[in-house]
């Protein structure tokens, strides 16, 4: 019986192939309209999937590129577990080498930021930290604090304008031309139940990957200054709270 | 590199507080601000679409990628390098 | 083993999208049920909604992932988490089906057929057992829509699921629009099937609607998309098990092309019409 499922499973995955042997029409018909049933369900289904995470990106390319994208991509990477949350986190490296979408150098980082907030919103809940705990903190404390990262937080390092063009296509309006075209780090968390994007900061990305990795406080300010003349702490506290990105200091 | 003296750090923290609880007292508008909450028409339940157990009526997904080139709203979006889903010569569709 | 105990009334299947209509009144549905699957995340909103709806009513989780009908193994960690989400919502029911969907690792998103014979059932059966030791529950199984039929299959449908009553002590949940849909597929009438049916181990019923093609000779086949209002068939039949079997908890599935939720719960509520009617139960 173990025969008629991997045969069954390859003639499900490559459609090229025949369909496996013994199976029947009870009207005597050819059976391989029915198998082709089968074969669309498991393509459609997935399809639907990677669209309802990824519509923004959806919406760039447009829906019959996004159903050839979805496609070769299924092939490539099928699902390897009935848990469909996180299907798709192989698609921007898949799309990076994707010779029809070349032209759209940006496309990747959009979809790691909407895989993200597809991740974000299935995470873990977590009340993220109290701003006040920093202000009751001795002041000769302050550089080495490390903070505790939220599991609904990410960030996508871009050199493209990322959240804007991502915001433009997420909210149903008409896109425009992005100018200037300039870099952006985005973050998204969830400290509560809506899932949040961000645009960083200037020095942002530097200052928060650095705490994220788990590095103190003040070698944070020191890399994030060194790297960006303009990284403004306060600014960025200021977001790094109001965000809530983090859950506790240690 | 010079280290960040912690009064530094500690005027940043207050400067930090101070500019949050402006932006509570703005609340839902400071909300807004981060792009992804409360966006219309974005609806963050899409996420959670997964399996079913239906099937689909829906047939043919026999399309070429070999002449195929994105068309949705990337062809409004103006890269350094100009537009960037449409090949030069062709008119936009 | 924790019985299935859902009301013998109309339930829905939960959407994220309804969430707000449905708290807004006490909503004249029995039960809700998800698919497991869809919330095996660690969090967010979709557990925030299920916890809520949880406490005001009765909860049915049911199984698309589990690949009962598999000749390989079960897939362990599928089933540990499984186990969690039951002991997070301790629902009245759990239910999954007698298909596969899952080969070598990889998922196949679709509910396959499997062949009926005495290899088959001694599988199907030591799967079933290990669930339900695993979840300290009787799980119910549902029968499949289906397509095609195999050469190696001995044993009738309704005999096969019937045998998995006796050897596992599991129950079973009657899909009706399954039942149109694979009787016209395989060229038999509902009424046929039915009659074989062993109605006196269900313990719920879906009905749904199905999509209407032609296969080469211009021969109806019917898909089951749950993508359209309860057809007229799938209503005629689901009066029929009802006159028999009386109140059984019954689930308007719609999960393609969802609608409004006034539009669902109209659905429900003519269920419950046909649930609420005198009871007309004939000896069987």
């Amino acid at each position: 019986m173990l025969e008629i499922q991997d045969a069954f499973t390859r003639a499900l995955l490559e459609r090229d192939r025949p369909i496996p042997p013994g199976l029947t029409c009870s009207n005597g018909l050819r059976p391989e309209r029915r198998f082709a049933i089968h074969r669309d369900n498991v393509v459609a289904g997935l399809i639907a999937t990677l669209a309802s995470r990824f519509p923004a990106t959806q919406r760039i390319v447009g829906a019959p590129f996004f159903v050839v994208l979805a496609r070769a991509f299924i092939d490539r990477h099928p699902p390897r577990s009935p848990v469909l949350l996180e299907y798709g986190k192989d698609l921007p490296s898949f799309v990076e080498a994707f010779e029809p979408a070349r032209d759209l150098p940006y496309l990747a980082d959009v979809i790691r930021l909407e895989a993200a907030r597809g991740r974000a919103y299935h995470a873990a809940d977590m009340p993220p930290l109290d701003p006040q705990t920093l202000a009751v903190l001795p002041q000769e404390r302050l550089p080495f604090i490390r903070f505790d990262f939220h599991p609904a937080t990410s960030m996508i390092r871009s050199s493209h304008p990322i959240v804007t063009i991502w915001a433009m296509n997420a909210d149903g309006s008409k896109p425009k031309p992005v100018e200037p075209w300039l870099a952006e780090d985005a973050m998204v968390s969830r400290p509560t139940l809506n899932v949040r994007v961000h645009r960083l900061p200037s020095g942002g990305g530097t200052f928060l990957s650095l705490l994220a990795a788990g590095s103190p406080l003040g070698d944070a300010v020191e890399a994030a200054l060194s790297e960006s003349p303009n990284f403004n702490l306060s600014t960025n506290l200021a977001f790094m709270l109001g965000a809530g990105v983090t859950t506790a200091i240690r | 590199m010079n280290k960040v003296p912690a009064a530094t750090l500690a005027a940043s923290v207050t400067a930090a507080l101070a500019l949050l609880s402006g932006q509570a007292a703005a609340d839902g508008a400071s909300k807004e601000k981060c792009y992804g909450i409360a966006l219309k028409g974005q609806n963050d339940c899409a996420a959670g679409a997964g399996t079913t157990c239906a099937g689909t009526a829906t047939v043919d997904y026999q399309a070429n990628s070999w002449k195929l080139v994105p068309a949705g709203t990337c062809v409004t979006i103006v890269t350094p390098k100009g537009h960037g889903s449409l090949n030069k010569g062709d008119a936009p569709a | 083993m924790k019985p299935s105990k859902l009301p013998g009334r109309a339930g829905v299947g939960l959407k994220p999208q309804h969430f707000t209509a449905i708290v807004a009144a006490r909503q004249p549905v029995g039960f809700f049920e998800v698919h497991a699957e869809n919330y095996m995340g660690d969090g967010g909103p979709l557990h925030a909604q299920l916890g809520r709806l949880r406490q005001d009513y009765a909860l049915s989780i049911h199984g698309v992932g589990l690949s009962i009908g598999s000749m390989q193994p079960l897939d362990a960690d599928h089933l540990g988490r499984l186990k969690r989400l039951c002991d997070r919502y301790e629902p009245d029911s759990f239910s999954e089906h007698l298909a596969w969907s899952s080969h070598d690792g990889v998922y196949l998103n679709d509910l396959l057929p499997l062949p009926y014979n005495g290899s088959t059932l001694a599988r199907v059966a030591e799967h079933i057992d290990l669930i339900q030791t695993t979840l300290s529950r009787q799980i119910l199984l549902e029968n499949p829509a289906t397509y095609l039929s195999f050469a190696e299959s001995t044993i009738p449908e309704t005999v096969f699921l019937a045998e998995l009553v006796q050897l596992t002590g599991c129950r079973l949940l009657l899909d009706v629009n399954n039942v149109v849909v694979a009787s016209i597929n395989q060229g038999v009438s509902p009424d046929t099937y039915l009659k074989a049916f062993p109605l006196h181990c269900i313990q719920e019923i879906h009905i749904g609607g199905h999509a209407e093609s032609v296969d080469e000779s211009g021969a109806p086949l019917l898909i089951d998309s749950h993508g359209s209002p309860v057809s007229d068939p799938v209503w005629r039949l689901f009066e029929h098990v009802i006159d028999r079997v009386g109140p059984v908890a019954s689930l308007v599935e719609w999960d393609n092309d969802v609608p409004s939720w006034a539009m669902l719960r109209k659905e429900a509520e003519a269920a419950q019409k046909i649930l609420d009617r005198p009871s007309k139960t004939i000896a069987a």
